[in-house]
């Protein structure tokens, strides 16, 4: 049984997302609040964390933020808000995935699913077995590692995916269609997801993140990973 | 008749302004000087003839021969002499019979002692007859040319004509060279107007650039600011509705998906009940969704490029329709510079159309510049043909297997995302029955 948190403050969403998340055989620990939300995650993690934005108190935002400093756990935004100006906030706060309500109970699940493949793929942490080598920049998917220079980096699961689905195709441009569907098992998703998760990657992994060295841009057609 | 433009109005306006100041200029001028001219030339005519006729006087004493008398006398080209005595004329050629020239009313008045002059044209040019009385009956007459004089003027004339004639093409110049400037601060405003109809609420007026217009660039960017204030809160009001609406929504869709799992232990009645709350929870959402993508069809489109064939097949995959229906017309580019998401919502609208309403799509064709979705349906009647991309127009469903009929907004959504590419949906024939619509989209 896996653990879901929910940080909902409408009462009825709550109390209706929670009872069907459970049937689709999640542990759900629903709260109202994030400040409550953090605290139960600290001392009860969860697998995954599905946050609203609009929160009293502290927001959905700096929720995520929050929670990204100490937790790589996945983070869904499950927002009402849908203009392309929350998405992005929510996402470069550090989200792995935005869903707009009215969302179906069975597509939420779907996204859990692949969110925990991605997970475990990454925690499948035989022994450092396979070295990716981009000049200064070095991949170990099995251990889930990234060094920069020699120093671990911080990744969270889903940018530890998405570097490890390019670094697989070294020099290769990869669609955002053919990311989506690769790191999120997206049929048609949403671009500005990868786009955004680039982005943190790029702050994580490049010097100068206005002219990337590694991860760079292929106009019109998609990214790709070189030395 | 279209009015001409201010600008062609005012160089006219110009333009004649200055024809009649320099016409009037020109006619005064040209008066003033030729009397001038005349008279001085008269005058001293005049007085040449006097001074010769006081030599022909004192050659008449006696018994002259006339004709040398005349000969002696010093006189230039343009000057002719006659001598009218006793009854005869004489000339300083032989045999000329110049007396025609002199009017018969100068003769009259120089017969009766007086001394006069009168303006003739001669052969063609003005010249002046002067007559004096000399001694006895005789009288002598002087004809000089004013042909050179003539000339002159004509010249001057012509000059004139043509100065007055520069002077109001000058005038027409300014007349459009003021316009252009006191009409720039209008194309200022013209342009800041089409930078707001582009979408640039941002766009406002200097207002200390044109003092003369102060007004206009108060109210200017007063308009500016309340429609920039309206939209914002129509944005506002278009996602405070999505909240509002989505919010119950949500619970609805979780709360009818816990029911829906325990429909088996319900009884008959309640799980037809459920099921009646799953569709019209699923209409609902749709009709939400619907509505918002209206209320933001006005935004600009995100124009990026999209393998437009990739995106047709995507289309009827998702609705489980077969891939063959797909059509490539030969020569349509591969990648087109369109807004991704609105044309895919578009293209499945209309093949959600063809499924509702049209008996299902036969064909999903692509084409240089247009999608078009044929249908197996009986076509539609001419009398739906003008509102059927009106909100909330319904065929009568063909079919109606599934979930419930649509929203009765698709075609409409159709249409804004096509005007939004500055395209077009147009309702044809499809050849052999039934409707086909194309959407047409020019490449920017």
């Amino acid at each position: 049984m896996s653990a879901v948190l929910l940080i909902e403050d409408d009462d009825r969403i709550r109390l209706s997302l929670a009872m069907a998340l459970e049937d689709e055989g999640y542990v759900t620990h629903a709260v109202a609040t994030a400040e409550e939300g953090l605290e139960l995650q600290r001392k009860q993690p969860a697998d995954a964390v599905l946050v609203d934005l609009m929160l009293p108190g502290m927001d959905g935002f700096e929720c995520i933020r929050q929670l990204r400093r100490t937790d790589d756990v996945p983070v869904i935004v499950v927002s009402a808000r849908d203009d392309t100006h929350d998405i992005v906030a929510g996402l470069e706060a550090g989200a792995d995935d935005y869903v707009v309500k009215p969302v179906a109970v069975k597509e939420l699940a779907a996204r859990l699913r692949a969110l925990r493949r991605r997970g475990r793929a990454a925690q499948a942490a035989t022994p450092a077995m396979t070295v990716l080598t981009f000049g200064d920049l070095e991949i170990r998917p099995e251990a889930g590692e990234v060094r920069l220079h020699g120093e671990p980096v911080a990744v969270t699961r889903t940018e530890f995916r998405l570097l490890c689905e390019l670094a697989e195709h070294p020099g290769q441009v990869l669609s955002r269609q053919q990311l989506l569907s690769r790191v999120w098992e997206y049929e048609i998703g949403d671009e500005r997801l990868v786009d955004v998760h680039v982005g943190r990657l790029r702050h994580k992994i490049e010097d100068n993140t206005g002219r990337p060295r590694h991860l760079v841009t292929v106009r019109g057609l998609g990214y790709k990973l070189q030395p | 008749m279209r009015r001409a433009g201010l600008r062609t109005r005012v160089s006219a306006a110009f333009a004649i302004g200055a024809l009649a100041l320099s016409a009037c200029v020109t006619f005064v001028s040209y008066e003033l000087i030729s009397n001038t001219l005349f008279r001085e030339r008269e005058r001293a005519a005049v007085r040449a003839t006097y001074f010769d006729a006081t030599v022909i006087n004192a050659g008449l004493t006696g018994r002259p021969k006339v004709g040398d008398l005349l000969q002696s006398l010093d006189i230039g080209a343009d000057r002719y002499v006659l001598l009218s005595w006793r009854g005869e004329w004489f000339s300083r050629t032989a045999g000329a019979p110049a007396e025609s020239a002199v009017p018969g009313k100068l003769q009259e008045l120089a017969a009766t002692g007086e001394a006069g002059a009168q303006r003739i044209r001669r052969d063609g040019e003005a010249a002046l007859v002067v007559a004096v009385p000399v001694q006895g009956e005789a009288v002598f007459y002087e004809i000089v040319s004013l042909g050179e004089l003539e000339r002159t003027l004509q010249l001057l004339a012509l000059v004139l004509t043509a100065v007055a004639i520069m002077v109001s093409a000058g005038g027409a110049a300014v007349g459009w060279y003021v316009t252009r400037h006191a009409l720039r601060p209008l194309a200022a405003v013209a342009e800041a107007a089409s930078g707001i109809a582009d979408g640039d609420l941002d766009t406002r007026l200097d207002p200390d650039a044109e003092p003369e217009l102060g007004r206009l660039t108060a109210s200017f960017n007063h308009m500016a600011d309340e429609l920039s204030r309206r939209l914002q809160r129509d944005r506002r009001f278009a996602a405070d509705v999505s909240h509002e609406l989505r919010s119950p929504l949500q619970t609805l869709a979780a709360a009818v998906s816990v029911l829906n799992r325990r429909r088996d232990s319900l009884d008959e009645r309640s799980a037809a009940a459920v099921g009646l709350i799953a569709d019209e929870v699923a209409r609902f959402q749709s009709l939400v969704d619907d509505l918002l993508e209206l209320a933001r069809s006005d935004q600009p489109v995100h124009r990026e490029p999209a393998d437009i064939g990739l995106l047709a097949g995507r289309v009827l995959r998702d609705r489980g329709l077969p891939g063959d229906l797909l059509e490539v017309v030969p020569g349509t580019p591969v990648d087109w510079h369109v807004d991704r998401r609105r044309v895919e919502q578009a293209l499945g609208n209309l093949v959600d159309n063809a499924v509702r309403y049209g008996g299902g799509p036969v064909a999903v064709r692509v084409g240089p510049g247009f999608l078009e979705v044929d249908d197996a349906g009986p076509g539609v009647p001419a009398e739906s043909r003008s509102t059927i991309f009106d909100r909330f127009v319904r065929g009568p469903a063909a079919n109606s297997r599934g979930g419930g009929d649509g929203t009765g907004l698709g075609l409409a959504i159709v249409a804004e995302h096509a005007a939004a590419h500055d395209g077009r949906i147009v309702l044809l024939d499809r050849p052999g029955g039934g409707a086909r619509f194309r959407l047409e989209l020019p490449d920017e």
